[in-house]
């Protein structure tokens, strides 16, 4: 599920997975924006079949809080 | 329910108009540069967009339109009974515009005549209050006009709403008849999303003021508006967006017992071209049944679905089709409707 995650978040950021890791904040990512947040959201709808509040995913910081989430959610 | 089945009801014909004045948008670096142009502009799809000068308003792109459908299906204007005017950029805040509208038309003093103030789902509502007063018995025929001019409200110097906006105005012609089948509406409304899409200022709750015009920087990345100006919480909305319309479309399916199969076109609201892709993705729809205009046209809030059709579908509705409309945006107000359209009349697409 952290490989898959991992995986993803990059492609809808436009990044290469090695440079994604858990301890990051995913916000400060560089190719973070308004314009690629729509993809990341995008991402955890049709991948993983995750529909969420703003208000709720605007409290996920870091790349590990998307993973705990993605894990919540499957189980 | 939201839920409501009309019979021997649907629309005889459609026109529209459009500002002849094109705005080409990876060209249109008034504010900001090409290279942050082309990240939106590839993103948002919206390559081409209208424009509508000082002098020209909504109810100026309605008229035009109803002039030419009335005049391409022949109608003799004392037996339209109901002239309904959809828009958030109305003439005055007082007298509403559809009143105007009657006037410059030539309608009889006999009309009903009112204003409609919704936004990208509008066409539904005013479609379905139309086909209501029709199955009264108490309306012939209706003119449902439709028409905004977005590119007044939205801040050029604002790059979350600056590049996707359009104009247009289109008119339909309502009328009973055992020809036009059934037809099925979804209407919603979530006013605790009224903060995602708004004007905060201009109405009664924070009336004009010097304050109230006065452009300022409003974020990080230097956006700049007025309180005048409309904004957009893009990524609160896309979030709703993906989540309910996909559940309305299912609801009115299961509804209706229509078999998504049996349907020609699905005409979506025209949002941005990220939004559409992924919906029509997600419910697995055939590109060649999901025409666009948002290319061409921009989001032109309620006009969008109409136009679409007008634009896009003129030669390809020939006998009877079968169209599921999704509308989606500002209120958030939502809907879906499944309506036949049986040689209905398309009109040549109006520049004024």
């Amino acid at each position: 599920m952290k490989e898959k995650l991992i995986s993803a978040l990059a492609e809808a950021l436009e990044m290469d997975a090695s440079q994604v890791k858990p301890d990051d904040i995913f916000r400060d990512y560089e190719n973070y924006s308004s314009l690629t947040e729509l993809s990341v959201l995008a991402m955890l709808d049709s991948d993983f079949g995750i529909e969420i509040e703003m208000q709720e995913f605007n409290k996920y910081k870091t790349v590990e809080d998307l993973i705990n989430l993605v894990s919540s959610r499957q189980n | 329910m939201g839920l409501i089945t009309f019979n021997n009801v649907g629309i005889a014909g459609m026109a529209a108009a459009v500002p002849a004045r094109v705005i080409n948008n990876y060209e249109y670096d008034l504010y900001f540069n090409k290279e942050d142009i082309k990240e939106v502009v590839d993103k948002i799809g919206v390559t081409e967009r209208r424009f509508a000068d000082e002098n020209t308003c909504s109810s100026d792109l309605c008229h035009a339109a109803a002039e030419k459908l009335l005049t391409d299906l022949n109608i003799n204007r004392q037996e339209i009974d109901l002239l309904i005017f959809i828009s958030q950029t109305p003439d005055y805040r007082m007298p509403a515009t559809s009143v105007l509208l009657q006037e410059r038309l030539g309608l009889a003093s006999s009309t009903i005549t009112f204003d409609i103030n919704l936004g990208c789902s509008a066409f539904l509502y005013g479609l379905t209050v139309a086909y209501s007063m029709i199955t009264s018995g108490a309306v012939k025929k209706a003119l449902v006009l439709d028409g905004e001019t977005r590119s007044k409200v939205y801040s050029l110097k604002d790059r979350k709403t600056g590049f996707l906006f359009g104009d247009g105005g289109v008119a339909a012609l309502v009328e009973g008849g055992e020809k036009y089948g059934r037809s099925w509406f979804s209407l919603n409304s979530d006013g605790s999303r009224a903060d995602l899409i708004k004007i905060p200022a201009g109405g009664y709750r924070t009336m004009s003021s010097c304050e109230t015009v006065t452009e300022k920087v409003v974020d990080e990345y230097g956006n700049i508006r007025s309180d005048e100006h409309g904004y957009m919480n893009g990524a609160d909305v896309f979030n709703f967006v993906i989540r309910e319309v996909p559940k309305d479309f299912n609801r009115l399916l299961e509804y209706s017992g229509v078999e998504k199969d049996a349907i020609d076109y699905f005409v979506f609201h025209q949002a941005n071209n990220y939004i559409n892709g992924f919906l029509a993705k997600k419910l697995k729809l055939p590109e060649e049944a999901t025409p666009a205009t948002i290319h061409k046209f921009g989001n032109t809030s309620s006009v969008s679905i109409p136009l679409t059709i007008i634009s896009e579908l003129k030669d390809k509705l020939d006998g009877r089709k079968r169209l599921l409309l999704s509308g989606f945006g500002v209120g958030l107000t939502w809907g879906t409707a499944i309506i036949d359209l049986n040689d209905c009349h398309i009109g040549d697409i109006t520049e004024i």
